[in-house]
């Protein structure tokens, strides 16, 4: 309680002053703060939304226009009525499919990670925080690379795969069909690019670092004695697990999840590395739209659109979800 | 000097493009050319080179200072130059195109400036079809080919006859590297092989029962690369046993001992060059007419086939590189992408493509 009254007080002291001599110089400064903010945030949107209504010339590149044939074709495709395809539709699909099963596989290995981080001393939990916010600069293409190499055939896994016999052991047992049905060996060796499994996996491995970072706070913040009290009263980890701890950062939980789920809508170089063409997400496609062959800038911006607003949706589900069954 | 390969050129790009940029800065004023021209080319190992040994050859020739302009490629560097333009400042004279960007510039409008053939005597040795002109006169002059050509692992199978063996799933399930993007020359290679080429492809029938026949190789193809690298990596890591790749690189690759053989089936290999073209706010016409003149010449097609790996644009037996020398860069037959199809038809083909490849 005593932070809290000093907090009360703290800015009446700083406030006073300045106000009675120069009222209006810190409206201003304010102001232009504000103006700087909302013209650097609503700027570059403006930008693509009012790109998104061009209009593409076959062959060349765009031109301004108000037209919505950008967003029917994201719906539809560019041949619609006499022909539809849901190829975008497929691709957004991909984009929410790998972020959801990533964002929810990198919260919910970090938990216990962070859980048991937070039970460390001082000292450890500073060297473990050091070493993951380092961690925090490999960039996106350097994390690629490295999960490139560990599943190449030569140098990575499928290699202990031939080295080890287990190549040999999966064909023996008549396994081995079956991952090549599944997409994950060729008539000579296991592969796991491309692959779905590869792809979730390094988007995972993105995002772990925030994951702990985002659950630090609350679990450190965690009253440990409500634990101990459980646990003196005879309740099993499990139970203390379920009915004391997760309850209290149920919270933090779904807020880094959502958080974490819109990053990795936006991931760009793990799914062109990782995933096949046929498994692509709309980050791709927009990327492909705006500076690949075709320069239809117009068309990446009305999927750029149509995946902000998918994002906002689920933000704000999110968010009703949470405020529900707080 | 010891032949390198990409890979170690690349690493040391950043340096020496950070020394080649220091000593223009200094070097400049020193020397006290009024003459110069910043010519742009793709980054990396590519523009190196150039710098390396063509401009100081060019600059020796005609005391013309040479300015170094890196393009990330030609696609990304066309909308940077038209809004270059539109803002009245554009970062270099002469940038490299590749047709199908200097078509679509072409078609933009007011990109290119016209170029004044009789400064350029040169061009003459080079094929009527490299020196491109579009209604406002010629608008670019050829610099240099490559071949994107099919590519085996010679450890794992036999050179194939033709690219039909391809298609062939007991042989290369799972197991074949093929470029993902639309226009990046399979569908060439599929018309050439089982239609009638470059025609087939002006059709949307044509377009589509290409891209249906393409659509057979699926399960063949274990990787669709969207950058050099990733083939690069699977070739060598044996992720993939063939496909298509640079030839250039391909010989490179091979000459530092990776399992990789470049082929030549009886179909050929697609063909794609590029072309110097002139900014239209730019002021140094008479010197970029010099450096198109200089580098037509046959002596400077030998110096970029040796040094950068490309094609020459002129036939072998004008310049002085040997039989050799020659196969390490260029082959035949030759297959002429469908450059106009491409643009006339860009949407309905880049959707159809993708559409084949997402199964959708």
């Amino acid at each position: 309680m005593t932070l809290a009254s000093d907090h009360d007080t703290a800015p009446q002291v700083g406030d006073l002053a300045p106000k009675n001599s120069l009222p209006s110089g810190e409206t201003l400064i304010r102001g232009l703060i504000w103006a700087v903010v909302l013209f650097l945030c609503l700027t570059p949107f403006l930008l693509v939304f009012a790109i998104s209504f061009g209009h593409k010339v076959e062959g060349a590149s765009w031109v301004w226009g108000f037209s919505l044939d950008n967003y029917k074709r994201v719906f539809v495709g560019a041949e619609w009525p006499d022909n539809v395809t849901f190829l975008y539709l497929q691709k957004l699909w991909y984009s929410l499919y790998y972020a959801v099963i990533a964002a929810i596989l990198a919260v919910i290995t970090a938990f216990p990670f962070t859980y048991f981080m937070t039970g460390l001393s001082r000292r450890a939990q500073a060297a473990w925080l050091v070493f993951i916010l380092s961690s925090l600069s490999l960039s996106e293409v350097f994390i690629v690379m490295g999960w490139d190499v560990l599943l190449s055939n030569r140098s990575g896994l499928p290699m202990l795969f031939k080295v080890s016999g287990a190549t040999q052991w999966l064909k023996d047992v008549g396994w081995f069909d079956t991952l090549r049905d599944w997409g994950l060996a060729n008539p000579r060796n296991v592969k796991f690019k491309t692959s779905v499994f590869a792809t979730v996996l390094t988007m995972a491995y993105l995002v772990w670092p925030y994951a702990v970072i985002l659950l630090y706070p609350p679990l450190s913040r965690l009253d440990r004695s409500t634990v101990e009290a459980a646990q003196t009263m005879g309740a099993g980890p499990w139970t203390v697990m379920r009915t004391v701890i997760l309850p209290s950062v149920r919270l933090p939980l779904v807020g880094s999840m959502l958080l974490l789920f819109v990053f990795l809508l936006g991931v760009y170089v793990a799914v062109t590395v990782f995933a096949e063409p046929a498994k692509q997400t709309m980050a791709v496609s927009v990327y492909e739209a705006v500076r690949g062959n075709t320069l239809n800038a117009p068309f990446g911006s009305a999927q750029a659109m149509i995946l902000l607003v998918t994002a906002a949706v689920f933000l704000g589900l999110g968010q009703w979800l949470s405020r529900r069954n707080a | 000097m010891t032949r390198m390969n990409r890979r170690t050129l690349l690493k040391s790009a950043a340096g020496a493009g950070g020394l080649a940029a220091a000593s223009a800065v200094i070097g400049t004023p020193l020397i006290a050319q009024d003459r110069s021209l910043k010519i742009g080319s793709y980054g990396g190992y590519f523009e190196n080179s150039f710098k390396e040994f063509v401009y100081p050859a060019f600059t020796e020739a005609t005391g013309i200072a040479v300015e170094s302009v890196t393009q990330p490629n030609s696609t990304d560097w066309l909308v940077t130059m038209t809004q270059a333009t539109k803002a009245g400042n554009v970062p270099a004279d002469v940038s490299l195109y590749g047709r199908d960007s200097l078509i679509k510039a072409s078609r933009i409008g007011g990109l290119l400036a016209p170029l004044d053939k009789s400064k350029m005597a040169a061009t003459s040795n080079l094929d009527p079809y490299f020196v491109f002109e579009d209604s406002t006169g010629p608008i670019g002059v050829g610099a240099m080919s490559w071949f994107s050509a099919m590519v085996i692992n010679p450890g794992e199978v036999e050179a194939p006859a033709s690219w039909t063996e391809f298609w062939d799933s007991s042989t290369y399930e799972a197991s074949l590297g093929l470029s993902k993007n639309y226009n990046s020359q399979f569908l060439d290679i599929v018309a050439a092989t089982y239609f009638d080429g470059a025609e087939t492809l002006s059709t949307k029938d044509g377009i589509m029962a290409v891209i249906e026949k393409a659509a057979e190789i699926k399960p063949n193809v274990a990787l669709w690369w969207s950058a050099e690298s990733q083939m690069e990596q699977a070739m060598k890591n044996g992720d993939v046993i063939g496909g298509q790749y640079y030839l250039d690189v391909a010989n490179l690759m091979a000459a530092d001992g990776f399992p990789i053989k470049p082929i030549f089936p009886k179909e050929g290999n697609p063909q794609d060059y590029g072309s110097w073209c002139l900014s239209a706010i730019s002021d140094k016409g008479d010197e970029a007419a010099a450096f198109m003149d200089f580098s037509s010449d046959p002596a400077t097609q030998a110096l970029m086939s040796r040094k950068i790996g490309t094609a020459p644009l002129v036939a072998q037996s004008m310049t002085d590189l040997t039989d050799e020398e020659f196969a390490m860069v260029s082959g035949a037959p030759s297959i002429k992408p469908a450059y106009e199809a491409y643009l006339d038809n860009e949407t309905f083909i880049k959707e159809n493509w993708d559409k084949m490849l997402a199964g959708a």
